[in-house]
């Protein structure tokens, strides 16, 4: 097990490396091409032509080889890894502050939005997928592989205007009228757009809309792989051997259906990480999504390099972990 | 209840009743009348992430707008339009080169230091200094000096034209004359900064020493807010009302708009293009609307023969219908230009561009008079920032009048596209716009038109012009000098050196239970410790 995990990171390093340096090559081509980002922050109005040039040297992005086309640059991405990897300095964007104070600031949001996003998909997701699967054919069936399909053929965009226009802000102003109803509830789960005063609260209703979609993947999973364990050799065992029904379906069937959930959590989390952009956008969190959106539009690359580097790590650790859950799920897989 | 320029999105004919109310309060706003309603609570308003708190790192408008509240500095812009002294006692010139500047006593930064001649020196020479690359330090250009702080290697560290007097006067020396230098210093890049302040600068940008009639209540939080409260020590005489001021922070204003339709903002003066029929609607009483400065033109490659005949730029102009664009293509709010200085600006003249209405007739007869047009046009704008449908429009109606093709490229991003436009690569008119720096006319004027001015980008160049300009700009008094921006203004028009377009609008929305008055003036906009609360509010 330890020598296999030593493995997995020492394959991190060619990964991560491989990555940096197509994020790297990327942002210096659109420089090369579409001129140097740094004057758009003067807008119509020219600079003199000192001020705008101390300012490019400053931000980093004053090497010539960012004005000839192709040019892989090699030396400026041998000074970044220098700075990253030597001197823990991941740059500055061009407010002058620093990227990893960003990524500080912005990461509690994106994770708290997660977190909330995960528990709802992962506890309401297998709830209904089991009671789904226990009554194959039945009411709850249908109704499971109705609403999940809905949900998976709205887009998170259409979800989340809806949930902010009219739940969050149309019913809660509703809310918000009624005399002696707790700020919790009216301005915090309820509230229009993420509010400071209720970091945790108002998180709530965007965590659900972001795990909306992976929900209705988890649900139907979890319907079609206990589908297929129930009626495995080993749990007619269990079932005549006179284990409870709850016994049989709650440790036996259950666990070994989650192998594909677990598989699905584990690339979900990084899609969640960094495919919140819609939902922070929607509900005005001010998570990761919003920062690397904005970084990739005034063309700070020091800000894209450091955040999707990042997000390329959140990727790598989830898939090792869920690896090892496999192990944990089934007794059958050992690393050695 | 009411704004002061109050425009209802009614029609078309709201752009002659905004001139109509604007003269009106510039002539009884200097008068003293008394703001309506009342001082204290609190005002939540949509602020989107400033790049930097420290006057001189910022050129944007968010920036601004903080900065505007926690900060004073010699003069500032008020409503009337034109400038205000605050903390200068002062600010003098015989020959409108050396300035002498007198400053009040008293006033104090937060932490205490004192705000005196000194206090401005660093804050200048810091901002000037080409090593810290202060987004800012362009304003400082017409100053004596200016040249060596930002040569590579920098070769002084202070600027030669500032000369402390004593304590609380010093001078300015400017390379050429300039009358608008009390407009110029309403600047942020201007704002005077405090010993502490400049021995650690990251730390200032995060919780400012500031010395204006509000503080951070707390240290700036990025992509959250910027919580101010009233600095008890400030000791101006300009009364501000609100007793904190919450400037919410939001990615779009989108968002923005739902935190305010939920009761979480009180004012947002960005509302979503496709929300704002429905904000008419819905908050028709707390809507306020005015023509603002920002001016979108056509300008002319002059270094491209085509172009050459001025009856073929005539023409051009004559033949776009402005107003149809405007209503067709843009959603209805822009008010056409008639002339190349805002109309919030005084010395603008409704009529001072001959050849901007729109008579197809005279412009196809110009055209023919000038030997007509032979080839394609391309007409150029930015890409990214929805420039396609109303560019297109204006080509149709080019085409529709002079019988011109056109193509469109609005395929470069503005970096890129302004490298093109400074290389004299464009081939063809192409879009461009311009806000206004200082309270003076002139901000119109010499950067845009001048020889060999930075944002001269149709390289336009006439000595008569040039010598117009300059003898405002050493006139000895604002009026004489309005006067002659008046007749450079007049040189425009006979070589019709671009195509004015439009003027953009500003609207704002706020919750008339919290607000009684909005502040808005030509330069700043939105000034909200000036804006006064509703009682109750």
């Amino acid at each position: 097990m330890g020598r296999y995990v030593i493995r997995r990171l020492l394959q991190f390093v060619p990964t991560v490396l491989g990555a940096m340096f197509v994020l790297h090559y990327l942002t210096s081509v659109a420089i090369q091409f579409t001129g140097n980002p740094v004057r758009a922050i003067f807008g119509d109005r020219t600079p003199p032509q000192s001020v705008l040039e101390n300012l490019t040297r400053r931000l980093g992005l004053g090497d010539p080889c960012l004005e000839q086309p192709f040019n892989p640059c090699f030396s400026l991405f041998g000074k970044r890894l220098d700075a990253i990897f030597l001197h823990l300095d991941f740059g500055t964007d061009f407010n002058e502050r620093a990227v990893t104070d960003i990524v500080a600031g912005a990461l509690p949001h994106t994770a708290r939005l997660t977190l909330i996003a995960i528990l709802f998909e992962l506890v309401v997701g297998i709830i209904v997928g089991v009671l789904a699967g226990l009554r194959n054919g039945g009411f709850w069936d249908y109704l499971v592989k109705v609403s999940t399909v809905l949900l998976i053929a709205v887009p998170v965009l259409v979800l989340g205007l809806l949930v902010r226009d009219f739940v969050n802000v149309k019913f809660g102003n509703v809310l918000r009228g009624v005399d002696g109803m707790p700020e919790l509830i009216s301005r915090g789960f309820f509230a229009p757009t993420w509010s400071s005063n209720h970091p945790w609260a108002s998180l709530l209703m965007p965590g659900l809309v972001l795990g909306a979609l992976s929900l209705a993947t988890v649900a139907r999973l979890t319907r079609a792989s206990l589908l297929e364990n129930v009626r495995a050799d080993y749990v007619r065992t269990a079932r005549a051997k006179g284990l409870a029904s709850n016994r049989v379906v709650g440790v036996h069937t259950l666990r070994n259906s989650l192998i594909p959930v677990v598989t699905f959590l584990g690339t979900d989390l990084g899609a969640l990480m960094g495919g919140a952009v819609v939902t922070e956008g929607i509900f005005s969190v001010p998570g990761i999504g919003r920062q690397v959106f904005a970084a990739i539009f005034t063309g700070e690359t020091t800000v894209v390099i450091g955040i999707v580097t990042m997000l390329v790590l959140v990727y790598l650790i989830a898939s090792l972990a869920v690896d090892m859950l496999y192990a944990v799920l089934d007794p059958r897989i050992r690393y050695d | 209840m009411r704004a002061r320029f109050p425009v209802k999105l009614a029609a078309a004919a709201a752009a002659t009743a905004l001139l109509a109310t604007a003269s009106a309060c510039a002539s009884d706003g200097g008068g003293g009348e008394e703001p309506e309603g009342t001082t204290g609570g609190t005002l939540r308003v949509f602020l989107s992430e400033p790049d930097s708190l420290m006057p001189s790192g910022a050129n944007d408008s968010e920036s601004n707008q903080v900065i505007t509240e926690i900060y004073r500095g010699l003069t500032k812009n008020v409503i009337e339009g034109g400038v205000e002294n605050i903390i200068a006692e002062s600010i003098e010139s015989e020959d409108n080169i050396t300035w002498n500047i007198q400053l009040k006593e008293g006033f104090t930064f937060t932490n205490g230091e004192p705000v005196d001649a000194d206090s401005f020196i660093r804050a200048w020479n810091y901002a000037a200094y080409g090593p810290n690359a202060q987004d800012g330090a362009g304003f400082f250009e017409r100053i004596v000096g200016f040249g060596e702080m930002q040569a590579d290697p920098p070769e002084a560290e202070e600027l030669s034209g500032v000369t402390k007097v004593d304590d609380y006067s010093f001078t300015v020396e400017l390379s050429a004359p300039f009358v608008g230098f009390p407009q110029t210093v309403a600047y942020q890049s201007f704002l005077p900064l405090a010993e502490a302040c400049l021995a650690d600068v990251d730390a200032c940008n995060e919780m400012p020493i500031s010395n204006g009639p509000y503080m951070l209540a707390s240290a700036w939080e990025h992509d959250v807010q910027v919580a101010l409260v009233k600095n008890p020590d400030y000791i101006g005489e300009d009364t501000v009302f609100a007793d904190e001021i919450i400037m919410r922070i939001f990615e779009s204003s989108d968002a923005a708009y739902a935190a305010f339709q939920g009761d979480e903002l009180d004012v947002i003066d960005q509302i979503p293009a496709e929300r704002l029929a429905e904000a008419e609607a819905q908050f028709a009483d707390g809507l306020f609307q005015t023509a603002n400065n920002s001016l979108t033109y056509l300008g002319i490659p002059f270094y491209d023969e085509r172009f050459e005949d001025v009856r073929i730029r005539q023409a051009f102009s004559l033949a776009i219908d402005r107003q149809a664009i405007i209503d067709a293509a843009l959603g209805g709010t822009q008010r056409a230009a008639s002339g190349w200085v805002s109309p919030l600006f005084e010395g603008q003249r409704d009529a001072a561009c001959t050849t901007c209405e729109y008579d197809p007739e005279r412009a196809a007869a110009l055209l023919e008079e000038a030997g007509g047009w032979e080839g394609e046009l391309t007409l150029t704008a930015n890409a990214g920032a929805d420039h396609e449908t109303w560019m297109q429009a204006l080509g149709d109606q080019l085409n529709q009048n002079l019988g011109i093709e056109y193509t469109l490229d609005v395929g470069q991003q503005f970096a890129e596209y302004l490298a093109t436009l400074e290389n004299q690569d464009a081939v063809g008119p192409f879009r461009l716009g311009w806000g206004p720096d200082y309270a003076l006319m002139e901000t119109y004027l010499t950067h845009l038109y001048a020889t060999d001015q930075s944002s001269n980008y149709g390289f336009y160049s006439n000595p008569q012009f040039d010598d117009l300009v300059a003898q405002g700009d050493s006139a000895p008094t604002e009026q004489e000098a309005i006067a002659l921006y008046q007749q450079a203004e007049d040189i425009l028009n006979e070589d019709m050196v671009t195509i004015p377009l439009w003027w953009g609008t500003q609207s704002v929305l706020y919750n008339p239970d919290v607000v009684a008055e909005l502040n808005f003036n030509p330069i700043d906009y939105e000034d909200y410790g000036l804006t006064t609360m509703a009682a109750g509010g």
